[in-house]
């Protein structure tokens, strides 16, 4: 389709599970340590779907299951590990840690952020009593942003972000802290980016919120997509399946987990990271080493006095 | 194979703007619980130069000048350009470790961040250069052609900590240990510059005098302060201008590698 404005295909995200910071290191300039190798944790895998211009998509799933990976993913904060992700258009991230500076005032930090997103200082002057009234701070927006509350944070923090003019906004959880009357205001300003045309993502927990707003729906367990389609259907079979979970036996829930989890370490396939990390040639190896010969032999020049 | 370099490069020029509005931000929010706010960026320097003048220039010589330059005013010459060289050093290192959580939520260029760093020290720089300028004028040092070098010395300053914070922020985040190895090393260079003794006077064997000199710091420190006392021109010690600028460059080249090689998952890191 020619309006598609998110393309995922095959995307997966795989994190090494280190037991020690030096592997970490090790894995990263791809030296391995001889003997097994050790499992990765595969936090989405095989995902790959769609997303068109003002459509609202609603990521489901259970906790740890690779909702937030896929959210990031999707804002290009983290690189996927194999498959691609094509985005037409600037993403913005909301997220509860929404990245505020906790020494300088609130509106310092509209300032901040909007400078940060790429605003110009016109276009910030122009949007920040916009900023300030949608987050409803009043007289605290001179205020420190650490006085503030968790909830008048996660208010500022969204109110800025939506101001950004993002094209595609993705949502995660964000809107879980602030009380219904903000929750209203934010859906009410998310039907706007709607009728815009924007693509919006919304994670949640909350199947109410979701049956509101969003047309389609990603159900996400365990790292997989379970079911993606007509947000109806998904929400019913997700609320019988937790339904269904929660009638377990909190042994069999603890059970289940680790089954489902156990799934999800898989054998390391070659390459963690892009191959362009690993992409020196011998030439660029011995250009790189030549380099260093002019320099030593001035250091001996000076140093001896020439 | 140049083009981690130019993309880096290119970056500090796309993002200049946003270079300098982030500076600004960087300065009004490092003193913010201060009472006395910016004006800590001239006591604490003006404190340390009280210290060492006292250590070096009264308790350890006597009060002897160097050669003719009162040693105050020899000492402040390579005093204020090390008080711009080595908090951008060690801060321009740790910066991307420090925000990477904060910008990663966004399109950000990390590139940037050192550079950040450089620019918002330099504000301090160039006050207390000016005042330096001033101390020398009633001091009598006489203004002389040669002073039009302390433009070139100050590229070579801002070259050589761009590319040093390139390189070590990268590494710095990849590597914590490494961060707390700098801030010791740079306490360590200090001593090993001409800053607070002159590695030229004549109690000093030659050979330790020159093997200083592999120090790129002792190119610019010794640059400054030639060009003050109208020694000579740079191009007078061509080897030792040609070893600065090459390892600048080596250092830069591979800074820039590195940065461009990992900053896709440096949130990774964390």
């Amino acid at each position: 389709m020619n309006n598609s404005k998110v393309l995922v295909k095959n995307v997966s995200k795989l994190f090494p599970t280190q037991s020690k910071q030096s592997d970490k290191l090790l894995e990263f300039f791809s030296i391995r340590k001889k003997g097994a190798p050790r499992k990765v944790f595969s936090a989405v895998s095989d995902v790959s779907f769609e997303a068109n211009e003002g459509e609202t998509i609603g990521i489901l799933g259970l906790n740890g299951s690779g909702k937030s990976t896929l959210s990031n993913l999707l804002a290009q904060v983290i690189q996927p590990t194999k498959g691609s992700i094509e985005v037409n258009g600037t993403p913005s991230l909301i997220a509860i840690s929404a990245g505020l500076n906790n020494n300088l005032s609130g509106m310092d930090n509209i300032k901040l952020k909007c400078m940060m997103h790429g605003l110009s200082s016109e276009k910030i002057d122009e949007v920040r009593p916009d900023i300030i009234e949608f987050a409803e701070l009043g007289d605290y927006i001179n205020q420190p942003v650490k006085n503030y509350s968790s909830g008048m944070r996660s208010r500022l923090g969204f109110a800025i972000s939506v101001h950004t003019d993002p094209d595609i906004l993705i949502i995660d959880e964000a809107l879980s802290v602030g009380d219904t009357t903000f929750a209203n205001k934010c859906l009410e300003k998310m039907q706007e980016f709607k009728e815009q045309g924007k693509t919006i993502f919304f994670v949640s927990h909350s199947a109410s919120q979701m049956k509101s707003f969003c047309d389609r729906v990603i159900w996400m367990h365990y790292g997989r997509v379970k079911e993606i389609g007509e947000t109806e259907d998904v929400i019913k079979n997700y609320t019988t399946f937790t339904k269904e979970v929660n009638k377990l036996s909190a042994e069999e829930k603890s059970q289940l987990k680790n089954t489902e989890q156990r799934n999800q370490f898989v054998e390391p396939p070659g390459e963690l990271y892009n191959e362009k990390v690993n992409g020196a040639t011998k030439t660029e190896k011995v250009i790189n080493l030549l380099l260093f010969i002019p320099l030593i032999l001035l250091g001996i020049l000076i140093g001896t006095g020439y | 194979m140049f083009n981690p370099l130019s993309k880096v490069i290119s970056e500090q020029i796309k993002y200049w703007n946003l270079i300098i509005r982030m500076s600004r931000f960087e300065v009004k929010g490092s003193y913010q619980q201060h009472y006395l706010g910016t004006l800590w960026q001239f006591i604490y320097p003006s404190i340390q130069i009280l210290i060492y003048w006292i250590v070096f220039g009264i308790g350890i010589r006597g009060g002897q000048p160097i050669g003719e330059i009162p040693y105050i005013v020899w000492l402040l010459m390579g005093l204020i350009p090390w008080f711009f060289i080595s908090p951008s050093m060690i801060q321009g290192s740790n910066s991307i470790h420090q925000k990477v959580s904060l910008v990663s939520k966004m399109n950000f260029p990390v590139s940037v961040l050192p550079t950040i760093k450089i620019v918002s020290n330099s504000i301090q720089f160039f006050v207390l250069f000016a005042i330096l300028i001033l101390l020398l004028l009633m001091n009598g040092i006489p203004v002389s052609i040669y002073w039009f070098q302390l433009i070139y010395y100050f590229i070579c300053m801002i070259a050589l900590v761009f590319a040093f914070s390139i390189f070590s922020s990268t590494i710095s985040t990849l590597v914590r240990d490494y961060q707390t190895l700098l801030s010791a090393s740079m306490r360590m260079l200090l001593y090993l510059s001409p800053i607070l003794w002159n590695p030229e006077g004549e109690m000093v064997p030659e050979i330790l005098g020159n093997l200083l000199k592999l120090n790129p710091l002792y190119y610019i420190i010794d640059g400054f302060r030639s060009s003050f006392l109208s020694v000579g021109w740079f191009y007078e010690d061509i080897t030792y201008t040609l070893y600065f600028w090459l390892f600048t460059f080596i250092l830069l080249y591979f800074g820039a590698k590195l940065h461009i090689r990992f900053r896709e998952n440096f949130v990774d890191y964390l």
